[in-house]
């Protein structure tokens, strides 16, 4: 399999470099679909030149990215293409070690299933065989590699492609088993933005079921390992803090990172659903809809965990998926990562019934993204109605088809006399 | 099979029992917390104890008696101290008391010296020299029947800075006891401290925003319309109109004269209020009203009952110095044009008015100054003239003492009061001004205060923000302060302390942050709530309601398999 990743791998880097040489580069670093204020390269080099100048990078409101990636750039920034492509290679390949080891462990279950008789006859076209499997985690390296929306970020310069590395090495070392690792990567990952802390309840669950704990509240050898991968989880956090903290000389990357990421001061346009909403919120009940919105997040946490307590990776496409939609400023390269995950589940998708219209209203949605943009700044025909009622229709595809996904895959989990059923339904 | 069904259908409850409790135990506590109108503590009992006032008002006198008046025997018991207290009451919140100590002594050798000059003003002068009495208190010189410093009518000389000179009366006779004299004695210094202190009139009158009166007589009610209100600061505006640039080029020293006749008075009266003055010539700006001709004076005559209409039309054309909120003192000096000299103004009876001038009350005063005697028919036009502004100034100064309520009423029969010092103002009309000032501003703080308590406290809606309730806060301090001043009769610091709470009462008051949240109903509150919660809570109020059916229709099938 070396050899297609390879050649895969030289094609996406000659799209990302031809794509970098042309004059569309500037026009794509503008966009406000693929940059938010938090990820725009714009601000990394206006940071950064606050740093040669002696001043901390946060001050002047412009720069929101963490400490440690401004220190990366301060060695890097002569070769920012070449990082933010081989940040994307990183990315790709993480997806495709991580896949290749879920395909094993998925199919090791299914033989143990087949052999114990658990599946009736009726449900054999459910059964996958290896030759499906093994093409795979190419597919998903491949739907990473080569999304339009991954290549924009890319050939943006976005910071997004940074966190969506740090995630896919995070859910690479989950998969594989590496609980110290796991942690780390979380923790850095959430150091980046706060929203993967979700990703510590599938983790945990991953994990738990690996090394075979009963995932029961009432067992000690359960908490026990949860104590310890919060003490890693936590160290690592801390350590990374208290580094930045070190690095700058003072605190006050803190509230220009954090304190940005949840109190939405910048109302800029994008494809998320807080700028519009904020925009006409009286003042009053700002403070009371911010914290609905941003517990909005973080509230499927617990529900989900209960109802996929035995798919942790489903759980983790799951919590990807809601912190792109739900996220206060989110992009093109945030949607990118979790759609990469698609062919995991591909025997699955011949249920979905209502995939055709999904991927339609997608495709025209980021159609008319930049036509409603144009039409809303430039010509001046349009107003802001227009650009967020796509993006409302954008989300509620994106939500749409994450809730079918996880019926069907609910329902095509369940052995017995429900699989049976959801047999008759379908045909 | 059916055990796991029934094992995934537990967790599906689950689930949305989770929903519902973070919903519940977050979500309601984060709404009320952060949806609450902010409402700073106000020092509620303190203000209501306000609500009810009661003033004390406390006055020094010293009565000094000259040789000639007391018994040698007497004079050992003299230097004694007598207290007296005068209570009324106003209405049911407002009650006043007046506290008189009074001091009696002899007078001292070199007061003696003083007392035997030839005239009583120079009496007076000599007696200034030789003590200082502080702002709010009184000395009084008993002097003997025989004395020749008053003329033959006059019982009291009200002197220019606080002393007074009392005459004995010829009913005193060696032989009285002091008791006698002293019960004698009393009324008639009771009368000299109603006209160079303070008298229930005047402090009733100073209370009438707190409290409703009956209006006196006419002319009681056309003095307490008079003067100003109590104000922090006044601006004051003199204008120079001329109405016929083309005969007159006029030329008025207004810098110096400002400098010279004004400014003393104004500094005098520095602890009642900032006083800022300005100037302006107008030209072709014409009375609202045609004179008549007067051919038996040959002069032309503005009536009495003309004089209503003339200041509307100059009004407008006047400008003012929109930057401040201070009430705006206006004086006009018309110099009527070629064709309408001389102007005179007549009063009610028909009469020239000797000043030429005449003022509405809480607006200014307006002089007319004729100047057709200053060329002849064959002059060259325009004729360059200079205005005497001592004359000017002199009408406008009267004018101004009565706007700003220096001089209120005339005094008793047998009364002689000196002429005003140089400033323009004498120290016990000063100290009139400021008992009347300080009781004006208390009363008017004390409303404001108290009303703004009672708004707050019915409108649940009003956002009571922290500089607000900084604001009442120290408004209550100084009122409070005020009043002691007051009680203890430091006649300065309680002015000082009035104004400071009348300043941060009003301040409070109109503050605009008060009214964010006032006109905001609930139903639109409702509005704002409804697009975001109203599709979230549908799904979770149904698998609620479904789990609570499931429920009760397994304790149904449980009892129908028991039975």
């Amino acid at each position: 399999m070396a050899a297609p990743l390879t050649l895969l791998l030289i094609l996406a880097v000659t799209i990302r470099a031809a794509l970098y040489r042309s004059s569309l580069a500037d026009l794509i670093a503008e966009r406000v679909e693929v940059v938010s204020p938090l990820t725009a390269w714009k601000r990394v080099v206006e940071g950064l030149a606050l740093l040669d100048l002696g001043v901390s990078p946060y001050a002047g409101d412009v720069f929101h990215e963490t400490p440690l990636i401004i220190y990366l750039f301060h060695f890097l920034v002569d070769y920012a293409e070449i990082t933010f492509m081989v940040t994307d290679v990183i990315t790709a390949v993480a997806l495709y070690l991580a896949v290749k080891d879920y395909n094993k462990q998925v199919f090791r279950k299914q033989k143990y299933a087949l052999e114990a008789e658990r599946y009736p006859l009726d449900c054999l076209e459910l059964i996958r065989s290896p030759k499906e499997m093994y093409y795979i985690p190419l597919k998903v390296a491949m739907f990473y590699l080569l999304n339009p929306f991954t290549i924009l970020s890319c050939v943006a310069k976005s910071t997004c492609g940074l966190n969506n590395a740090v995630i896919a090495l995070f859910i690479l070392t989950t998969i594989k088993g590496n609980v110290l690792l796991s942690a780390i990567f979380l923790s850095l990952a959430t150091y980046q933005s706060i929203y993967p802390l979700t990703l510590c309840a599938p983790a945990l669950l991953y994990l738990t079921q690996r090394q075979y704990i009963p995932v029961n509240f009432r067992r000690f050898s359960f908490w026990w390992f949860v104590a310890q991968y919060a003490f890693m989880y936590l160290g690592s956090l801390f350590v990374m803090i208290c580094l930045s903290f070190f690095l700058l000389g003072s605190w006050d990357y803190l509230p220009s990172v954090y304190g940005f990421i949840l109190s939405v001061p910048d109302l800029t346009p994008n494809i998320g659903l807080f700028w519009y909403f904020f925009a006409e919120m009286f003042e009053h009940f700002r403070l009371f809809f911010l914290c609905v919105f941003q517990i909005n997040i973080f509230f499927y946490t617990i529900p989900l965990s209960i109802k996929l307590k035995e798919h942790p990776v489903f759980l983790i496409f799951m919590q990807l998926a809601v912190i792109s939609i739900f996220k206060s400023y989110p992009t093109v390269g945030d949607i990118a990562l979790y759609l990469a995950f698609l062919p995991v589940w591909s025997h699955l998708h011949r249920f979905l019934r209502n995939i055709f219209l999904v991927s339609c209203v997608l495709l025209a949605c980021s159609a008319l993204f930049p036509v409603l943009w144009h039409l809303w700044i430039y010509a001046g025909s349009a107003n802001s109605n227009f650009y967020y009622a796509i993006t409302l229709l954008f989300n509620v595809a994106q939500v749409g088809r994450t809730v079918t996904e996880t019926k069907v895959h609910l329902a095509a989990s369940v052995s017995g006399f429900v699989y049976r059923s959801c047999c008759l339904t379908v045909t | 099979m059916l055990f796991k069904t029934v094992n995934l259908r537990r967790r599906g409850q689950l689930a949305a029992l989770s929903i519902a409790a973070v919903v519940i135990l977050i979500g309601v506590p984060l709404w009320w917390r952060t949806t609450e109108t902010y409402r700073a503590w106000l020092p509620v009992s303190q203000i209501q104890e306000l609500a009810n006032l009661q003033l004390q008002l406390s006055a020094d006198v010293e009565v000094v008696f000259a040789r000639g008046t007391v018994t040698p025997e007497q004079q050992k018991k003299v230097p004694l101290t007598l207290t007296q207290d005068d209570e009324h009451v106003v209405d049911e919140d407002t009650a006043l008391r007046y506290r008189y100590e009074t001091r009696y002594r002899t007078a001292t050798i070199m007061e003696e010296d003083a007392l035997n000059q030839p005239t009583a003003a120079e009496a007076d002068l000599s007696l200034h020299t030789l003590s200082e009495s502080p702002c709010g208190s009184l000395v009084v010189y008993v002097i003997p029947e025989s004395s020749s410093l008053l003329p033959e009518d006059v019982d009291v000389y009200v002197g220019q800075r606080r002393t007074a000179l009392l005459r004995i009366g010829a009913q005193t006779r060696v032989g009285r006891t002091l008791e006698q004299l002293l019960s004698h004695l009393e009324p008639r210094v009771k009368q000299v401290l109603q006209v160079m202190s303070f008298s229930h009139t005047d402090i009733t009158a100073a209370l009438s925003d707190r409290v409703r009166l009956s209006p006196g007589n006419k002319e009681s009610i056309a003095d307490s319309m008079r003067a100003f209100k109590s104000s922090p600061g006044y601006e004051i505006t003199f204008s120079l109109l001329n109405p016929d640039p083309k005969s007159h080029r006029l030329h008025w020293d207004i810098e110096g004269a400002v400098q010279t006749y004004i400014q003393p008075l104004l500094r005098k009266l520095a602890p009642l209020a900032n006083f800022s003055i300005d100037s302006q010539t107008l030209y072709y700006a014409m009375l609202g009203v045609n004179p008549r001709f007067d051919s038996s004076r040959s002069a032309y005559t503005l009536n009495s009952d003309s004089l209503a209409h003339v200041i509307n039309p100059v009004e407008a054309r006047l400008g003012s110095n929109a930057a401040s909120s201070n009430p705006v003192l206006n004086f006009l000096l018309y110099v009527p044009d070629a064709h309408h000299s001389p102007l005179h103004i007549n009063d009610h009876k028909k009469q020239e008015v000797p000043s030429n001038a005449f003022h509405s009350p809480r607006w200014g005063g307006i002089m007319v100054y004729n100047v057709n005697d200053f060329y002849g028919p064959e002059a060259a036009f325009p004729v360059d003239i200079n205005i005497d502004m001592a004359k000017v100034m002199g009408v406008f100064l009267a004018q101004l003492r009565l706007l700003l309520g220096v001089q209120s009423s005339a005094p008793p029969p047998r009364f002689l009061v000196a002429p005003c010092s140089s400033a323009g103002i004498a120290d016990w009309e000063l100290d009139r001004l400021m008992w009347s000032r300080s009781v004006e501003n208390i009363a008017t703080a004390t409303t404001t205060i108290t009303s703004l308590a009672q708004l707050l406290d019915q409108i649940g809606n009003i956002v009571i923000n922290d500089n607000i309730a900084q604001q009442v806060s120290s408004a209550v301090t100084s009122l409070q302060l005020a009043v002691a001043e007051l009680e203890s009769g430091n006649l300065r610091f309680a002015l000082q302390y009035s104004k400071e709470a009348i300043l941060a009462s009003e301040r409070a008051f109109f503050d605009p942050s008060l009214l964010h949240l006032l006109y905001f109903p609930d139903d639109q509150k409702f509005a704002i709530y409804i697009p975001l919660f109203l599709p979230m809570c549908v799904p979770i109020l149904l698998s609620l309601l479904k789990i609570v059916s499931d429920a009760r229709q397994r304790r149904r099938e449980k009892h129908a398999k028991a039975d």
